[in-house]
Order: C-alpha cells, then sequence, then structure tokens
C-alpha cells in the first residue's frame, strides 16, 4: 500500500509518523493503566494479555502455517503445570518458571509436529484434538503431579524476598506480550515467515523449492506450543490456582474463535480478538444465556462471509478512506 | 470367562451406537470433504424435537421418528444449502470453524427452547425387562437400540452400493468433477447426504436418549468418540467407521473393566492418536493423496 | 501507516473498552433504600442446569422479600455473573462484583474450584460471604473465616454418617462407591472411608466417573463384579440415574446409599423404578415433606414457571440466601459489615423457611452440622431418624 524504495523500508516496523504516535499513545496508556485503575480492571487486562499471547501463537500455527490445532488447550495446559509447579516445587523465580513453562511446551509441541509431518487436513485436526483432551484428562487423574481435581495452588510473585502485587504481574504479563508480538513481527518479516507462508499455501511445491518441511513443520508447532504454554504460565501466575477445568476442549475453541474474528493469520487480528472474546462476556451480563448462539453466529459469520474477520474489515475501512473519492 | 462375555456384550452394544454416529460423519466426510463438528449437536436437536412429539404433542412412537428424521433432514440440508455452500472461505479450516460455529448455536438454541435441565426419554421399549443368555444379561433396550442401529447401518449400506443414488453418490465423493461432467447432479447430492447424514445423527441420538438420558449435551461424549471411532476405521470408509465403532466399543469395555475406569476416555484419545501416527488412513481407509 | 499502526488503533479501541469497563463503580453495596449482593454461578455450559434453578430460586426468594417492603426499609439487589464454570471468570466475576458493581456480600458461587480460586481475595478484601458452593470440609483449619457463614453440608461428615447408618442400622458388611471424578466425589469417598473404618466394614470397590462420561454400563458391571452390599453414590443426578438403571439390567440390585445432592425429586423420573427403597441423607426439609418448604416452591415456581422443573435446586438456592437475610433482618438499619457479622453471630438454633436449626457464634461459621436419612418409597421420602449431629468444624 505505501511505496518502499529500500529494503530497509520493508523491514521496519512502523512505518510513518502517524503510526508512530499512535504506538507511543497506546504504549503511554498501557504503561499508566494500573495508576488509579480498580483491581479487577487490572486482573480483567491482566487476562487479556495472557490470551492475547495464546491466540498469537496460534494464529502462527493456523494462519501464518496453515497447520490445524484444535487441541491447543493442551500446551497452555501443560506450560501452566510446568510454570506453576518450577515456581511452587522448585522454588524458581517466577519469570524463569514462566520460560520454563513456555519451554516444556515447545518440546511438547515438536513431539506433536513430529506426526504432523505425515498427517494433512482433517487428521491433522483429529489428531490435535485428541491431543489435548488427552493432556486435559491425564492432568485429572495423575494426582502426583497436577494435583487432580484438588487443584493446584501456587506461590504468589516475588522479588527476593520482596512480595509484588497485582500491578506487578499485570506489568509482566503486559510486558510478555509485548514482546513476544515483537517477535512475532519479526517472525513473519524473514525467511522462516516466508517458508511458514509457502507451507501453508502448498507443502508440496514449498519442499520442491526448498523449504525443509520436517524444520519448518515441527518449528511452527514447537514455535506455537511456546507462546501457549508462556500464556498459560501467565494465567498460572495471575490466578494463583490451577485446575484442569482451565484446559478444556471448549477452551481451544474458545482460543479460536479469538483468531477467527479478529482475522486469521494476523497478528493484531489475534489480539484484538483475544481482547473482545474477554471482555464482551463480561460486559454483556443481561444476555448471557445468548452467549453461545452469539458466538456460535459470529463465527459462522465470519467465516461465510468476511474471512478476513475484524481487523480485516479495519482495512478494507481504512483502504476505502485512502482511495477516497473514487 | 462370564465376566468377559459381559463386558463384550455391554462393549458392541455401546459399539454399535459409536458406529451410527460415525457413520453419518464419515458420509458426510466422503462427500463433502467436510469435518462435521455439529453432527453431535444437530443429533441432540433432533432428539429435543422428537422429545417434545412425544410429551407435548402425544403422537405415537413410530410418527414422531419419522417426524424428526424430517425435521432432521431439514435443519442438515437446509444448513449446506444456505451456509456452507454459498461461504466464501472453502478450505477445511473455514468449513471446520463454520461447523463449530453451528454447534455452538445448535446448543445455545436448543438450551433456550428446553432449558438445561436433565428430562427421561419415553421409548417404547423398556429397560427394566432384561434377558439371561448363557450368563450374560442383556437388556430389552440394549437389544433393541443394538439391533435397530445395525438395521440402519445395513440399509445404508443397501442405499450406497445397490442404487442408483447411492452410485451417485459414490461417484461425487471419489471424483466431484467428473462426476458433474458425467451429469450428475452434484448439488442435489450434496443436499441428500447432508440429509442423510442428519438423519443418522438423529437416529443416533433416539437411540442414545433413552439410557443416556436427555439434555443439550447428551452428545458431547458420543459424538467425540464417534469421531475417534471414524478415525480408527478410516475416515473415508463406510464399513471401517462400523467397525471402528463395535471395536473401539469393545476396547473401552474391556480397558474400563480390567485395568482402569478413570482412564476409560483417555483410552478412547490414546486410540486415536496411536492410529494417526502409524495408520492415519485407519483400518480401512485408503490413503489420503494430494495433487500439488 | 503500516500493520503495527493498524494494531496500534484496533488496541486503543480495546484499552478504551477496559477503562469503561471500570466506570460505574458505587459505594460498596448499601445505600438508605438498597442492599446489594451478588453471586457468580455456572448459567452456561454443561453445569448450568444446577446454576440456573439456584440462581432462579435465590432471585424469587430476594424478590418475595422485597415484595413484603425489603428488610429494614432497603430492597435487596441480587447481581448474577455467568463464569460457566470456569475459575478464570469466577474470579473475574468476583472482581467485578466486589470493585465495580460494589456488592456487600457475596452469596453461593459454585465448584470448590472456584471457591479455592477466589479465597484469598476474599479473605484480602474482607467480603462477606455466605454459602460458597463447595464442600463445607474445605473451611476447615482455613485463617480467615471472619466474614464466613456456610450452612452447607460437609460431604465427607455426610458421608461418614451415612455409611455408619448403613453398618450399624441395616447391617451392610461391604459398600462399593460410585463417585465424581472430583473434589464433590472424593470428599464423599473419604467420608465412607472414614465410616467404614469407624464401623469395621470395608469398602471393596471404587468406582469414579467423569461428569461428561455418558456410558454407565461399564461401571455396573464393575460394581456388580465387587458383589457389594451396598452401593453408595455420589454424584449427580444424571450419573447416579444411569448407573442405576445399567445396574438394575444386569440384574444387581444392592442397598443402595446417597448423598444429600441425589434428594431430588426428578430421580424418580429419571430413575424410574429402580430408584425405590433407597437411603438418602438430607440437611434441611425436602420438598412434599414440609408445609413450609412446599408453600415457598409454590410461590416462587408462580413468578418463574421453569422452578417447578428442578424444586429441589431452587429450594436449595433459597436456603442459600435465607441467612443472609436473615443476618440483614438482625443488624438494623445501621448496616455495617462488622455489626452484620456480630448479628450473625446471634443466630442460634433459628429456623428459616428452608434451612433449620441455625447456629453461628464468634467461633462458629458453619451454622448446619447435623444431616438426618431418608428413604424413597413410591415416589415420596420417607424419613427415618431424628437429627444426627457431626462434630462443627469451623
Amino acid at each position: 500500500m505505501d511505496l518502499q524504495e529500500r529494503y530497509a523500508d520493508d523491514l521496519v516496523l512502523v512505518r510513518s509518523t502517524g503510526g508512530r504516535v499512535a504506538l507511543g499513545v497506546l504504549v503511554a496508556a498501557l504503561v499508566l493503566l494500573p495508576v488509579g485503575a480498580s483491581g479487577y480492571l487490572i486482573y480483567t487486562a491482566s487476562v487479556v494479555a495472557a490470551y492475547a499471547v495464546i491466540a498469537v501463537g496460534l494464529s502462527l500455527l493456523v494462519g501464518t502455517a496453515g497447520l490445524i490445532s484444535l487441541g491447543h488447550a493442551g500446551f497452555v495446559a501443560i506450560g501452566a503445570y510446568a510454570a506453576g509447579l518450577l515456581a511452587a516445587k522448585l522454588h524458581l523465580f517466577w519469570p524463569a518458571a514462566i520460560v520454563g513453562g513456555g519451554i516444556t511446551a515447545a518440546a511438547f509441541g515438536y513431539l506433536v509436529g513430529l506426526p504432523a509431518l505425515r498427517l494433512t487436513g482433517p487428521y491433522l485436526t483429529i489428531a490435535t484434538l485428541g491431543f489435548g483432551i488427552a493432556v486435559q484428562q491425564v492432568l485429572s487423574n495423575w494426582e502426583q503431579l497436577s494435583g487432580g481435581r484438588n487443584g493446584l495452588f501456587l506461590p504468589k510473585l516475588t522479588l527476593g524476598s520482596w512480595q509484588l502485587t497485582d500491578r506487578h504481574i499485570y506489568y509482566v504479563a503486559m510486558g510478555t506480550l509485548a514482546l513476544l508480538v515483537w517477535v512475532a513481527y519479526n517472525l513473519l518479516r524473514s525467511y522462516v515467515g516466508r517458508a511458514l507462508v509457502a507451507m501453508r499455501d502448498s507443502d508440496i511445491a514449498a519442499e520442491v523449492m526448498g523449504v525443509n518441511l520436517t524444520t519448518y513443520k515441527t518449528l511452527a508447532f514447537a514455535l506455537s506450543a511456546f507462546y501457549a504454554g508462556v500464556g498459560g504460565a501467565l494465567l498460572a501466575l495471575i490466578l494463583g490456582f490451577l485446575e484442569p477445568q482451565l484446559f478444556t476442549l471448549s477452551e481451544s475453541i474458545y482460543y479460536f474463535s479469538m483468531i477467527v474474528v479478529g482475522g486469521l493469520g494476523t497478528i493484531p487480528g489475534a489480539v484484538l480478538g483475544a481482547a473482545l472474546l474477554t471482555l464482551l462476556p463480561q460486559q454483556l451480563a443481561q444476555t448471557r444465556s445468548w452467549l453461545p448462539i452469539i458466538y456460535g453466529s459470529i463465527l459462522i459469520f465470519v467465516m461465510a462471509v468476511d474471512p478476513l474477520g475484524l481487523f480485516g474489515r479495519w482495512m478494507k475501512i481504512r483502504l476505502w478512506f485512502k482511495a477516497w473519492p473514487f | 470367562m462370564e465376566l468377559l462375555a459381559q463386558y463384550g456384550v455391554v462393549g458392541l452394544a455401546t459399539g454399535s451406537l459409536y458406529a451410527l454416529v460415525a457413520l453419518g460423519i464419515v458420509l458426510l466426510y466422503r462427500t463433502s470433504r467436510v469435518l462435521n463438528f455439529a453432527h453431535g449437536d444437530l443429533a441432540t436437536f433432533a432428539t429435543f424435537i422428537c422429545y417434545t412429539f412425544l410429551t407435548q404433542l402425544r403422537v405415537p412412537f413410530g410418527v414422531a421418528v419419522v417426524a424428526t428424521f424430517a425435521a432432521a433432514v431439514v435443519i442438515g440440508a437446509g444448513f449446506y444449502f444456505l451456509i456452507l455452500r454459498p461461504a466464501r472461505e472453502t478450505t477445511l479450516l473455514g468449513r471446520v470453524i463454520i461447523t463449530l460455529g453451528f454447534a455452538l448455536v445448535l446448543n445455545g438454541v436448543a438450551i433456550q427452547l428446553w432449558g438445561a435441565d436433565v428430562r427421561p426419554f419415553p421409548f417404547p421399549l423398556s429397560d427394566a425387562r432384561v434377558y439371561h443368555l448363557g450368563g450374560v444379561v442383556i437388556s430389552q433396550i440394549s437389544l433393541g437400540t443394538t439391533a435397530a442401529a445395525l438395521a440402519l447401518m445395513a440399509a445404508l449400506y443397501g442405499l450406497v452400493q445397490h442404487t442408483r443414488v447411492g452410485l451417485a453418490m459414490r461417484a461425487v465423493s471419489q471424483h466431484l468433477i467428473a462426476a458433474q461432467v458425467l451429469g450428475i447432479p452434484a448439488r442435489r447430492i450434496f443436499v441428500l447426504t447432508w440429509g442423510l447424514a442428519a438423519m443418522l445423527g438423529a437416529a443416533a441420538g433416539i437411540l442414545l436418549a433413552p439410557t443416556a438420558l436427555l439434555d443439550p449435551f447428551m452428545m458431547l461424549d458420543p459424538f467425540l468418540k464417534g469421531f475417534s471411532a471414524a478415525v480408527l476405521g478410516g475416515i473415508d470408509s463406510m464399513p471401517g467407521a462400523v467397525i471402528g465403532g463395535l471395536l473401539l466399543g469393545l476396547l473401552e469395555a474391556l480397558f474400563g473393566g480390567y485395568v482402569s475406569v478413570q482412564f476409560k476416555t483417555t483410552l478412547a484419545f490414546g486410540i486415536i492418536i496411536a492410529v494417526l501416527i502409524v495408520r492415519p488412513e485407519g483400518l480401512l481407509g485408503r490413503e489420503f493423496k494430494r495433487r500439488v | 501507516m503500516t500493520v503495527v499502526g493498524r494494531g496500534v488503533a484496533g488496541a486503543l479501541l480495546v484499552v478504551l473498552l477496559l477503562l469503561s469497563a471500570s466506570v460505574q463503580s458505587q459505594e460498596r453495596g448499601v445505600t438508605p433504600t438498597e442492599v446489594v449482593i451478588g453471586t457468580s454461578q455456572p448459567l452456561t455450559g454443561p453445569a448450568s442446569f444446577w446454576g440456573i434453578p439456584v440462581t432462579g430460586g435465590m432471585d424469587a426468594y430476594v424478590k418475595l422479600a422485597n415484595e413484603g417492603g425489603g428488610i429494614n426499609g432497603r430492597k435487596i439487589r441480587l447481581v448474577a455473573l455467568d463464569d460457566g464454570y470456569q475459575p478464570t471468570r469466577a474470579v473475574a466475576n468476583v472482581r467485578e462484583l466486589v470493585e465495580s458493581t460494589g456488592v456487600f456480600a457475596i452469596v453461593g458461587l459454585l465448584g470448590s474450584a472456584n471457591a479455592f480460586a477466589v479465597r484469598d481475595y476474599m479473605v484480602e478484601k474482607k467480603v462477606i460471604w455466605i454459602n460458597p458452593l463447595a464442600d463445607a470440609s474445605m473451611w476447615t483449619g482455613f485463617k480467615g473465616k471472619q466474614y464466613l457463614f456456610v450452612t452447607y453440608v460437609s460431604y465427607t461428615d455426610e458421608g461418614r454418617l451415612l455409611t455408619e447408618y448403613a453398618a450399624k442400622t441395616l447391617g451392610m458388611t461391604t459398600f462399593a462407591v460410585f463417585y465424581q471424578n472430583d473434589l464433590f466425589g472424593k470428599k464423599g469417598l473419604t467420608g465412607v472411608k472414614r465410616g467404614a473404618d469407624a464401623t469395621k466394614t470395608r469398602i471393596v470397590a471404587t468406582v469414579p466417573y467423569e461428569v461428561t462420561d455418558r456410558d454407565y454400563s461399564g461401571h455396573a458391571v464393575k460394581l456388580r463384579e465387587s458383589k457389594a452390599d451396598a452401593v453408595v453414590l455420589y454424584s449427580t443426578p444424571t450419573a447416579a440415574a444411569q448407573v442405576v438403571k445399567e445396574m438394575a439390567k444386569i440384574g444387581y440390585r444392592p442397598r443402595l446409599i446417597s448423598t444429600s445432592a441425589l434428594a431430588d425429586p426428578a430421580m424418580f423420573a429419571l430413575a424410574g423404578e429402580a430408584w425405590n427403597d433407597v437411603i438418602l441423607a438430607a440437611y434441611f426439609p425436602l420438598p412434599g415433606t414440609d408445609s413450609k418448604v412446599d408453600e415457598v416452591v409454590a410461590t416462587i415456581a408462580k413468578g418463574n414457571p421453569a422452578l417447578a422443573r428442578a424444586p429441589i435446586n431452587a429450594v436449595a438456592g433459597v436456603s442459600f440466601v435465607e441467612p443472609f437475610l436473615e443476618g440483614l433482618r438482625r443488624t438494623g438499619p445501621t448496616l455495617t459489615r462488622d455489626k452484620f457479622v456480630a448479628a450473625m453471630e446471634t443466630i442460634k438454633n433459628w429456623d428459616g423457611d428452608v434451612v433449620r436449626g441455625v447456629t453461628f457464634g464468634p467461633d462458629r461459621r458453619h451454622g448446619v452440622t447435623r444431616i438426618y436419612i431418608v428413604k424413597t418409597e413410591g415416589g415420596q421420602f420417607k424419613r427415618l431418624t431424628p437429627d444426627i449431629a457431626y462434630p462443627v468444624g469451623f
């Protein structure tokens, strides 16, 4: 849409001054949010950040690499429990535990990615579905590991002997989101991103052209699982308590809805979808029982009518304004 | 030995219902290449309609079933015709999402119309009458539902293998464009297939409801198990679906009886994963070949 | 603008949404004309069959009180939020209720997982909490019960007393336990174990099930294998009805002993003729056995006919909110948290419309520590024992 004269222009993340100002305002708003905001708001914002991390990861897998995963809650659960156990049993510093959770989930992502090499389309969908449910079942029943249905209580965030509050948790969550979004953007602009897109469009053709499918498929899963794991770890930190009930099939479908509604394959879409699907139910108190119907209709509508989702809508609006008066 | 036989009988009875669900899924996948995640909720919805016919309108059982089948066909075919066919996003993912959305809508509407509480389902066969066959006990209802399921499967087999319509269906699923070139009305076949699959789902729901008790989430577990069965047997093979269903029911009952009741459900999903790793096309399926 | 710029603009929209979420704030729940209370229940999802009638019952009973002019000149407003049985949403709901809506008390909140998740927050914010709907023994030994009042039953003690009754009075020597694979079922199982130990009887089988299971034939065969004299049920009505029917089908008819959660008239329809001669626990009068309770059911069903289909859950809802209303009455016109607590502590052996014999005190937060035993006979409940008390845990 904009004329680019040098490769550097293509690489830069924020091009125009307008964009830079908007970004600055956003960053300022997010940093200043906890000042004078209620605990409820801080909590909700932290939860949105955690879900946004998960959504971005899922978007990388589904939207960019074209691999379907209906069992993402499994990776989230693994990350959450891994981080929780690291913090609770090994008394690891929480940010380190979060990274640990992400890495554990990424390892499982790699393992799931291996059979994914042989599976396509419907088979992959079903395999990931099975994986997600199996993870939840194992966590429910393996009490020594996860506390089973009794749940797992987690320690609070501490820095040395200093106990930190909800505000600090918010900053950890938002900071992690910002960092991971930045990484995702960079990834997409690099050869990795291009390889993933090539894989999505036609994997056999991509392999013929030199994109090593084994590497990139497992990478896509591992990366996406890492994000999911980190998101799960953040949820664990925010909630302070884990129970397998948090990671059911409905949750996997929920994450899916986030990226669909926001716009499949786009990062801002994923964040927007996460925010919307977390905030809207809280705001629509009266229409509670209609919520599943509304969700379902939105999914159908987006896919059937406007696959680009909300973000696509926004882009179209912008494009209309830019191209005005034609 | 008797215990083994008892578990076997129980497993096969449940398995025949899983097979019925799996058939509906496989039928749709073979012809329209869509993984229908709304199958379970469609079945539940149809069962609720049957319930309304039976309890509020007080029509005889046979009439209610026929009316329900008609309603199921309308909903299934309608969904295909009005929503799926004109959809912009035709990738597998897009269609999966659409069916997921439809599932949520059906579930939500069912709760709005009938509430979330559990009800007993009136069925002409009694579940108090039991028959003893050499030490194994089986109830009248189990026998009846298994027989009905097997009969439906046989009827479907007859339709697909021995009628012209079935031939057309097979042609469309083998190669859509070639079939169209040959003059087969593909759109009509699709509508028919969706209606048929919806009917199979409704039948599965009606046969499950007497024992499983009717509520909006009744088919959640059976649907997932039916899915596993379809994968086990081969997601594009109808005999595979039947065998997969029976096998899954049997394995589940034996595992639950002799190994661990707690991990019974995990087994079903463990089987899917194992099958997908070892032989993705299932027991009887054909390998999925794609063109670049 | 770039991709990032667009994303930024979209995210600004989100921030605005977030801010709008905190705009409505009030004084913490009390005005001269109104008291605001809140609850978080599963109003959607698989647990909604419980959450909807319970909330309906609470709401209807509160309306009844308001129609009578309110309490001490104040009308009560119940704000019910849906959490879909998810701990993240339960926490969000509680925070919203306390910080955004501003409630004086939280009544109910279903599920041990959810209760555990919000527990520390409730203590930190000193929120009055009446009847978290989770096994009551979770509060034994918990610090921070200043603002907590519970009349809900303790499944551990209930299980123990049921088992002891079955062993001593009915002469059962072996038990099999069919239980839900979560805290509700497990606490019941613990109770049964204690009862078995105390009476030197044996538990010969423990058969768990998952809430999503729809096929109980395997469970029934396992139970039959155990050849136990009695099967103790710690489950939801759906699961119990199915497993009982399956057991009858394969010719196994043990004595059925069951938790109060199954004292639901709907069981007669669901389980049919197999639900006869079943021993049940109860801790408040059941619909059909007490005129006051039946009157309450009739009155609340008038405004909300759906409640008539789930009378036990609606009545349970009433029982959860009743003690709160009594506390309001006793506090008088000046309403503060500590005055309320003091007033609640004066409740001694109080009978409400549904809940009976409630006692609180400076060291006592568990208001009802008794059960009594009934059995089912011809579609009715027949009382078998006087009240059996268990030790006050907290």
